[in-house]
């Protein structure tokens, strides 16, 4: 047990390294001069030198990749060369923002998909269960910024409901509220039509076992076996691909964010990017990818949780 | 208490239980034996009202003098693990493997008793110990994975005796054990039947663990009751040419291995093997591997006659 836990603590760990390695080379081997991106292409050989020295970019790639990962472990990522701030007041300014949503999105998508594949997998082969597919293939087959769309002429457009996009600040928590249950929306329509599915499918593989035989002669009603002893035993499979939802929906509010007008880091990547905004691209992908493999790291966890028997077998 | 009477269960591919007539009174210890597809388990599954869907049920299955044959699922629960209760014959996947073997079985009896989370371990307790489990406290603990395959069948023992049935039903209940464990998982039935004065149906191809453990028999071939009486007459002095069938197949360990030539015996086995459902003669089902057969046993269907209830036209039945 406390060795499972150790190996996948020093699994994280190296994996986190390794994204970093990937992330600094990639930007390093990009085409194109950042002191000339920031001074423009009009700007002397003198002023972009001096710049140059200035930026640190003249040390040996080891040493600036040594000084940016000790920055970045106390949340020193750098300046940004567009916004001229340091990019760590950048991300905590819209980091908020993200993490709402894309929480938001998960719990939305848990909440739907348990409840329509447990539905699905009891009305097996029924009308219910054939509903439920099609939704879901639907779900799976509209990409998330054109449900955006048609969600934003529905229900702010035509029915003037919601805002369209937007986000005043959580000074007014209401209002704040309301522009965030779009954007949820469309983040969790596509996520949780994947996730109903798997949930349909283990849960049937589930109900085939014995046990369930026995809680049915046990007298326990059908809803108390599909949710207290299917659902859990169906969780390995589900949690494993709530791992990579949750990945899914923390890049997928790039888009999402673009979409409706939201300040958060989905934005503020994609703004980066088109200002070739080196260290800011660099930090977001690298908070990106940390905020992944994080989330792959609590599944890991969580499997011990579930089922004793890794418990017993580790 | 529970009266099947002319019970037939019918698929799509034909008739899986064909005109079952049973009366299981209060104490009662009743064997059901024959091959596998013989329609024994369906029959079980019939009395806990869990039939499969895709099977038509016509006759009238009685409890407690209720008509039961087309009760629907709200009807069936309240009667399941209070009146009637079941074991299976896998103890390896027949609990939560992620609950501890006491939830499991505490879980009925806060569901139909109302009994508060101690009330409920202090019953769980005393449940493991009256089926023999040592420690019952720690055993309660315990996920299903930490048992052996006789403790665990212990644990579901305990479960379904949970809420006093009025009738066990354990079908196959010693397959996957050890025969010395399946011997004392036996026993130990016999035991709780006679202390608790609860009927059981024993569900059975070990015709040794049938004969020590019941009163009555019920003889199955391809869904038909061929012979039922008393279990040592119908053990002894079997008359329907399938009982005797399985009778003489059984391997006795007394008798010589070889014969005079030094050759090693062949056990007998009935001719054949169990046609599938579709393929069942209208009439007798035996027939085809029948060594008594007379030209209409295929068509005609046989009445069951004699003291003893014979389904057989060609043996005359004696008690």
């Amino acid at each position: 047990m406390t060795y499972f836990i150790l190996r996948r603590t020093l699994g994280f760990i190296g994996t986190l390294f390794a994204v970093s390695i990937v992330v600094f080379a990639t930007m390093n081997i990009l085409p194109g001069d950042p002191a000339m991106s920031i001074l423009g292409l009009e700007a002397t050989e003198d002023a972009l030198a001096a710049l140059r020295e200035d930026l640190g970019l003249n040390a040996p790639v080891h040493i600036r990749y040594v000084e940016w990962i000790t920055g970045a472990f106390v949340g020193d990522f750098g300046t940004s060369h567009s916004f001229r701030v340091p990019v760590s007041e950048l991300i905590g300014e819209r980091l908020g923002m993200t993490i709402s949503l894309a929480v938001a999105g998960m719990l939305l998508t848990l909440v739907l998909a348990l409840s329509l594949g447990i539905f699905a997998a009891s009305k097996h082969r029924q009308i219910g269960d054939w509903g439920v597919m099609f939704l879901s293939q639907l779900g799976i087959a509209v990409p998330a910024f054109w449900l955006s769309i048609l969600l934003v002429l529905l229900f702010a457009v035509k029915l003037r409901w919601l805002p369209p996009g937007g986000f005043a600040g959580w000074d007014d928590p209401v209002a704040a509220m309301r522009s965030l249950i779009l954007p949820t929306v469309a983040l969790a329509l596509v996520q949780s039509s994947v996730l109903a599915r798997v949930t349909r499918s283990s849960a049937l593989e589930v109900m085939r076992q014995d046990f369930t035989r026995t809680a049915r002669a046990s007298g326990l009603s059908q809803r108390r076996i599909l949710w207290r002893h299917v659902l859990p035993n169906a969780l390995v499979p589900i949690v494993t691909i709530v791992g990579m939802q949750f990945a899914a929906l923390v890049t997928g509010t790039i888009v999402i964010e673009n979409v409706f007008y939201l300040p958060g880091l989905g934005r503020l990547i994609f703004q980066s990017i088109s200002n070739r905004d080196l260290p800011t691209v660099q930090a977001l992908v690298m908070l990106f990818a940390a905020i992944v493999v994080t989330a792959n790291f609590i599944v890991d966890l969580l499997y011990v949780v579930i089922d004793p028997r890794l418990k017993a077998r580790q | 208490m529970i009266e099947l009477d002319t019970l037939s269960v019918t698929f799509a591919a034909g008739s899986a239980l064909r005109d079952i007539s049973l009366k299981i009174a209060p104490g009662d210890r009743l064997g059901i034996v024959g091959e596998s597809g013989s329609g024994k388990s369906l029959l079980a599954s019939c009395l806990m009202g869990m039939a499969p869907d895709a099977a038509t049920l016509s006759g009238t299955l009685t409890i407690d003098g209720v008509d039961m044959s087309d009760a629907d699922e709200e009807t069936w629960r309240p009667l399941r693990a209070r009146r009637v209760a079941m074991i299976f014959q896998e103890p390896m996947s027949a609990l939560n493997p992620l609950r501890r073997v006491g939830d499991t079985v505490a879980e009925p009896l806060r569901l139909h008793f109302g009994l508060s989370r101690d009330e409920a371990a202090k019953r769980v307790a005393e449940l493991f110990a009256e089926v023999d489990l040592p420690n019952p406290e720690r055993r309660a603990r315990m996920f299903p994975h930490e048992l052996s395959g006789g403790q665990r069948q212990r644990v579901l023992i305990a479960l379904a005796l949970a809420c006093d049935p009025a009738l066990l039903i354990a079908d196959e209940p010693t397959t996957a054990l050890d025969a010395n464990v399946a011997l004392q998982v036996t026993d130990l039935l016999v035991d709780l039947s006679e202390k608790r004065g609860m009927a059981l149906v024993l569900i059975s191809h070990d015709l040794a663990s049938v004969a020590r453990s019941t009163e009555r028999v019920a003889v199955m071939y391809g869904g038909d009751i061929v012979e039922r009486g008393g279990t040592d007459d119908v053990l002894h002095a079997p008359q329907h040419p399938y009982t005797q069938g399985l009778l003489a197949a059984r391997p006795d360990p007394q008798a010589a291995l070889r014969d005079e030539q030094g050759k090693r015996k062949r056990l007998p086995t009935i001719p054949g093997n169990v046609p599938p459902l579709s393929g069942l003669a209208q009439g007798c089902r035996f027939a085809g591997r029948c060594a008594l057969e007379r030209p209409d046993c295929a068509t005609a269907r046989p009445v069951p006659h004699g003291p003893r209830m014979l389904l057989c036209p060609v043996v005359e039945g004696a008690a």
